[in-house]
């Protein structure tokens, strides 16, 4: 199909796309690469009257280094990361998540801001940036503002942004060189949206993690403190201590009635602590810290 | 041609093949259609035009992009490069000549985008490794070969040029969206938001089907202090209920039966309309009801019911409240082919449903002007022109008794 009639406007920089926004009053879409929003529009699930490309704003741009996070400005695309162009906050970590999102030629273009404001709960950055401990950043009239991921997400493809408010960086941690990180998706067909995602971040020498069970259908669920999944600590040898009950409780706690669906989940986020564990100790561990 | 509204067009310049053309199309033209419809370049194949399918594929300043996901005009200035572009590219021309030896294609619809995100992957991966090359090609669809023969033809082709000392390349490029140069509008662009306010449709009108069957349902009860028959009543005024109902207005109640009016529904961009009616049942000795109603926004349609049943609560003189809502949808909606998110729209619609009547009937306001900017009873026809689409839960509201079901 084509999209319904709508009128694009791409400024040049940031307060003519925030002008824009307050002029349209709330009758105006905020568009990146359009990957997400260009499916719904050409299937005319969504018809806005206005759209504010903003792929065009170079202060979107950009990515480095910012005391102990990087930012990445919402223009950055996955395949910018996958390529190691954008700086990475640990050894192929977002590297390797970004090479798994739908196919190349959709990575050349769809963009970190553009999939997290679009809020897809089986999209690949929404879960493993909540497991990351990422924070985005939101303009808008009054100024700016930040917001953890899980306070960002309201629900399956909604926000907190308002209507006059554009998401312009994504802020992530660098992580601990001791940290490892496991990221999982369970697809059908490769590149389509997952049927569950499972992800850890874990530091045996802190004995601290976090954990998401991602593409739930609805935000992601994180838990923030990954040692009720592990019997309550973090041993070296953590993945062996999954304890699959337990994960399985927190998914039933979290309004996942249907046993299949919470056995799949539970053991995506298994096999995601496994491959951290797994990775532990790679020789292959350059010193991300000097890398951006 | 009896000259139709002549939509707005803008200018567009790109660089195709090496050309410097000028094309004029619609904002909402993707990239594709420019080609095709304006240039004649129809080499570039549409077949999903949602991104899946890769028959589009072309190469957006020398980077595989989706041309249907593209729009023109967000790609001003950019470097196009189409099937028709690549005869003299020396790796395009060992792809053909691989691609005819390897029996790489039957109907050739999926030709034109396999040889574009073929040449990807013969300068970007380092090795002919099978598993990598069937990775790559995921994003385009052959429904013909089985992709054993485009798999070889690929591999033969980098197995040819690493032999010769070719190596892989990684292209030089700035950050952000291939084919998105630095934008043109200032801070005082007219929006056009205001103009574009055109086709009113007529709001269309949905029958309440006798067999309906909710094709997902939600459960949710709750408690509130004060005694059944009162609840009980309070749901027999069915403004009242709709009024806790996000986004549901009620225009008449032509008959105790029978209710009219529309519910407006929002998924992130996606916002639907619907009207319709729904008829209204109640069975008063068993303080049960069902209120089932179907509502249509033009192209999709939705059916719905809620079933209720009052119960003594827990503690003298209160109650407890059982609603399970159904629904079921048809046309674009239903078609993306993502009924989990529904679902969770349901979910906390529902949620957001007992909490309100929940307030109401405490005599606390409704939180149900969270819903005020979408509901906005007078203006229907223009939300109808601004988005409408897809949903859920549409229901309007009726209802009926859920002792005898008619379904």
């Amino acid at each position: 199909m084509k999209p319904a009639r709508f009128a694009l406007e791409r400024p040049r920089d940031l307060a003519a796309a925030l002008a824009l926004l307050a002029q349209a009053k709330g009758a105006a879409k905020v568009m990146a690469g359009g990957q997400s929003l260009g499916p719904m529009l050409n299937l005319r699930l969504a018809e806005p009257e206005l759209i504010v490309d903003v792929s065009g704003v170079a202060e979107l741009r950009h990515a480095g280094r910012d005391g102990d996070a990087v930012v990445y400005g919402a223009c950055v695309t996955h395949a910018d990361i996958e390529d190691g162009r954008a700086p990475d906050v640990g050894p192929n970590v977002m590297a390797r998540v970004a090479s798994g999102i739908a196919y190349r030629a959709v990575r050349n273009r769809g963009t970190l801001g553009g999939s997290l404001a679009h809020a897809d709960p089986a999209a690949d950055w929404l879960s493993s940036l909540s497991a990351l401990g990422a924070e985005v950043e939101v303009a808008g009239p009054a100024g700016r503002r930040r917001l953890a991921l899980p306070a960002f997400v309201t629900g399956a493809l909604s926000t907190a942004l308002e209507a006059d408010e554009i998401l312009v960086a994504v802020r992530v941690p660098v992580m601990n060189p001791s940290s490892r990180f496991g990221y999982v998706k369970h697809c059908r067909k490769v590149g389509e949206f997952a049927h569950a995602i499972g992800a850890v971040l874990i530091d045996p020498e802190t004995a601290t993690g976090r954990a998401v069970f991602g593409a739930v259908e609805a935000p992601p669920v994180v838990v923030e403190d990954a040692r009720v999944l592990f019997g309550g600590r973090i041993p070296p040898g953590f993945a062996d201590d999954f304890d699959v009950a337990a994960a399985d409780d927190t998914l039933a706690r979290a309004g996942m009635t249907d046993a299949v669906d919470r056995h799949i989940h539970v053991e995506v986020l298994r096999r995601a602590a496994l491959q951290a564990h797994a990775l532990s100790g790679s020789p292959l561990r350059p010193d991300v810290r000097s890398a951006a | 041609m009896n000259a139709p509204v002549r939509p707005p067009r803008v200018n567009v310049a790109l660089a195709v093949n090496g050309r410097a053309v000028a094309v004029e199309v619609e904002p909402r033209t993707h990239l594709a259609d420019a080609l095709r419809e304006e240039l004649n370049l129809a080499g570039t194949h549409l077949g999903c035009e949602h991104g899946v399918c890769g028959a589009c594929t072309v190469l957006l300043d020398g980077e595989p992009a989706r041309a249907c996901l593209s729009f023109a005009a967000a790609c001003e200035g950019a470097d196009v490069t189409t099937i028709e572009g690549l005869d003299d590219d020396e790796i395009a021309t060992e792809l053909r000549a691989a691609f005819t030896r390897e029996h790489a294609l039957q109907c050739g619809f999926c030709t034109p985008g396999m040889i574009v995100a073929a040449r990807d992957l013969v300068l970007r991966l380092p090795e002919p490794d099978e598993r990598r090359i069937r990775l790559g090609l995921a994003g385009n669809l052959c429904r013909c070969t089985g992709y054993v023969g485009i798999v070889r033809a690929i591999q033969s082709v980098i197995s040819a040029r690493r032999a010769r000392g070719l190596g892989p390349t990684a292209g030089e490029r700035g950050l952000g969206p291939v084919g998105a140069r630095t934008g043109s509008s200032g801070a005082s662009a007219q929006s056009a938001a205001t103009a574009e306010t055109t086709v009113a449709q007529a709001p269309a009108s949905a029958e309440i089907p006798a067999d309906f069957r909710p094709a997902h349902s939600l459960d949710q009860s709750f408690e509130v202090g004060f005694p059944p028959d009162q609840v009980f009543a309070f749901f027999g005024r069915v403004e009242e209920v709709a009024a806790c109902l996000p986004g549901a207005v009620v225009t008449s109640v032509p008959s105790p039966e029978r209710v009219e009016g529309g519910m407006r529904v929002k998924l992130g961009p996606i916002s639907a309309t619907f009207r319709g009616a729904a008829d209204v049942r109640r069975d008063e000795a068993a303080r049960a009801g069902r209120i089932r109603g179907a509502g249509a926004d033009g192209r999709s349609g939705a059916q719905g019911e809620v079933r209720y049943r009052v119960n003594a609560g827990s503690t003298p003189g209160s109650s407890q409240v059982n609603l399970t809502v159904g629904y079921a949808l048809k046309g674009p909606l239903a078609q993306f082919g993502r009924p989990g998110l529904v679902r969770d729209v349901a979910a906390r619609l529902v949620a957001e449903f007992a909490a309100n009547l929940e307030a109401r009937l405490a005599g606390r306001p409704a939180g149900a002007d969270a819903a005020a900017p979408a509901l906005n009873p007078l203006r229907l026809a223009f939300d109808l022109a601004r988005g409408r689409i897809a949903a859920w839960l549409r229901r309007v509201a009726r209802k009926g008794d859920a002792s005898t079901p008619r379904s």
